[in-house]
């Protein structure tokens, strides 16, 4: 071989080989942030939020369409219970209907804040009209509902606690697995409280959960089953239809100081 | 001669590259995850009594006392009023995060603050002009070796936690540059915060705090309560900052 060929020969081996090295970093970027046993479920990361398929404008609306819980009779006490307790009268920023004059505040809400964003991630069981933000990691799942509160699901195969020895909370305690692509969630540990389209729930109940993306991954269907027999008749089932927020979305943060005056102020009268 | 061992020597580069990928592709085993940089900072941290490592900022001459104390103020308003507290408290709230990430997204998620942080692997910053600015700010990431590199701007100036642990306070214009990287076979992690802002710091002010793993069945507690109502914690905190008729704090 002559010097001049064995040169080519060496330019060769060299660009040859800074390709194939280029190569390999991008397979191992991949292979390393690509994850490795989500089965399918990644597609659900991301943010979401929920859309009217009714066109009816409310929540009641929505709900309006949903099959009423059968509730037992134990079920119907308790959440006849709670319906009294929501429509008693609330002090007097819910009955102020004398004219204001200019620049005096309709004063709507007696105590904002009240709820706190430091709920249980009940809102990660409930969406409202706040987005709600997924994040898909090997063993846990976190679905931040934007409007406050962190929810757990836990993929790592572990069991519920003692029902007894654990604290209810707005999201209870929540395990998941992947069925078909789809990720399953169950859940029991939920602090007392009403359920969609008339249930009702207590700790010991429990919530199953099905996750469904559709095929273009912009749709996500949220199936409901909420099975107890001391507070159903027979499970209760529904389904939330979400959009995926459009790209360059980011979570919103809910602000609320419940000592700024203007938290609690509707409309105000304008000079005229 | 010369023409088989150069093409030898190619084919035998060639093959162990493409090795190396697909070890890492496999389940990983003690063999490859030492051999692999570690790039899942996924896990519950906490912060112990020897965690952290703070010197003293260096603060322009134009920031007082007296700015100190004012947002030292604020910060005591901003929790007995159950507000969001953000960043940098977030990552030193005196109970552990959860650190989980996704193929897009990082969240890390303090046990007793409802908002958690997101950090983007998959975007450049939200254009500063539309960007609602945050307690958390908005934070991109991005891996360089076994590091990864966290990007902070959009805070708010005066929402939440606004001081900085060794000196100084966070505005609108404040940048944060946090570098992440797992220890001591993934037992801790270990995080470099660096805060540079144009009306507060004479130099780039850098800590180190370094998180220890918590079992793997550590769950936290979901529900901190945080009455803004409750008197008698209102009377033990005070609010040496509330709002004025004005509307000013």
């Amino acid at each position: 071989m002559t010097q001049h060929s064995f040169g080519r020969s060496l330019a060769a081996l060299g660009a040859a080989t800074l390709v194939v090295l280029a190569a390999s970093a991008i397979t191992r970027i991949s292979a390393q942030t690509t994850p490795q046993s989500l089965g399918g479920i990644e597609r659900l990361e991301g943010d979401w939020v929920r859309i009217d398929p009714n066109g009816s404008g409310d929540f009641g609306g929505l709900t309006s369409k949903f099959t009423p819980a059968s509730l037992t009779p134990e079920g119907r006490t308790a959440a006849e219970s709670m319906r009294r307790v929501q429509a008693a009268p609330r002090g007097p920023a819910y009955t102020d209907d004398k004219p204001h004059n200019p620049g005096e505040p309709y004063i709507v809400v007696s105590r904002p804040c009240a709820s706190g964003p430091f709920g249980g991630g009940a809102l990660g069981i409930n969406p409202d009209s706040g987005a709600i933000h997924v994040v898909i990691g090997k063993d846990e799942i976190i679905l931040a509902p934007e409007r406050g509160g962190i929810r757990h699901i836990y993929m790592d195969g572990r069991k519920h606690p003692d029902v007894s020895r654990w604290t209810p909370t707005g999201s209870g305690h929540s395990v998941g697995h992947v069925e078909n692509g789809e990720l399953v969630v169950d859940t029991m540990g939920i602090s007392p409280g009403g359920v969609t389209a008339g249930g009702w729930r207590t700790p010991e109940t429990h919530l199953i959960e099905h996750f469904v993306v559709s095929p273009d991954g912009e749709h996500l269907t949220i199936k409901y089953r909420w099975d107890d027999p001391k507070v159903y008749q027979k499970p209760h089932e529904y389904e939330y239809q979400l959009d995926r927020l459009p790209a360059g979305s980011y979570a919103f943060e809910e602000w609320c100081d419940a000592s700024d005056p203007i938290e609690q102020q509707s409309v105000v009268p304008p000079p005229q | 001669m010369m023409k088989h061992f150069t093409g030898g020597v190619l084919v035998a580069l060639i093959a162990s590259a493409f090795a190396g990928p697909t070890a890492d592709a496999q389940a990983p085993t003690a063999k490859t995850a030492a051999a692999a940089p570690m790039r899942d900072i996924s896990g519950f941290w906490a912060l112990s009594f020897d965690s952290r490592k703070v010197p003293a900022a260096k603060l322009l001459p134009r920031v007082t006392r007296t700015m100190i104390d004012l947002h030292a103020r604020r910060d005591v308003h901003a929790m007995r009023w159950c507000n969001l507290l953000g960043m940098p408290f977030v990552m030193d709230s005196g109970t552990p995060i959860d650190i989980r990430q996704g193929p897009t997204t990082i969240v890390i998620a303090p046990e007793n603050n409802p908002a958690p942080r997101y950090l983007y692997l998959n975007r450049k910053h939200v254009d500063p002009n539309i960007y609602d600015q945050s307690t958390n700010g908005d934070s991109i990431a991005n891996w360089e070796s076994d590091t990864l590199i966290v990007d902070t701007i959009g805070f708010h100036a005066t929402r939440g936690v606004t001081s900085i642990p060794g000196g100084g306070f966070k505005t609108d214009k404040s940048h944060l540059v946090e570098r992440y990287r797992v220890l001591e076979n993934g037992e801790v992690l270990s995080v470099t915060f660096t805060w540079t802002d144009p009306a507060v710091y004479a130099a780039p002010h850098t800590y180190e705090f370094r998180y220890r793993r918590l079992p793997t069945t550590y769950e936290p507690v979901s529900s901190w309560p945080c009455d803004p109502y409750n008197e008698t914690r209102a009377q033990f905190l005070g609010d040496p900052a509330p709002f004025t008729a004005s509307g000013r704090r």
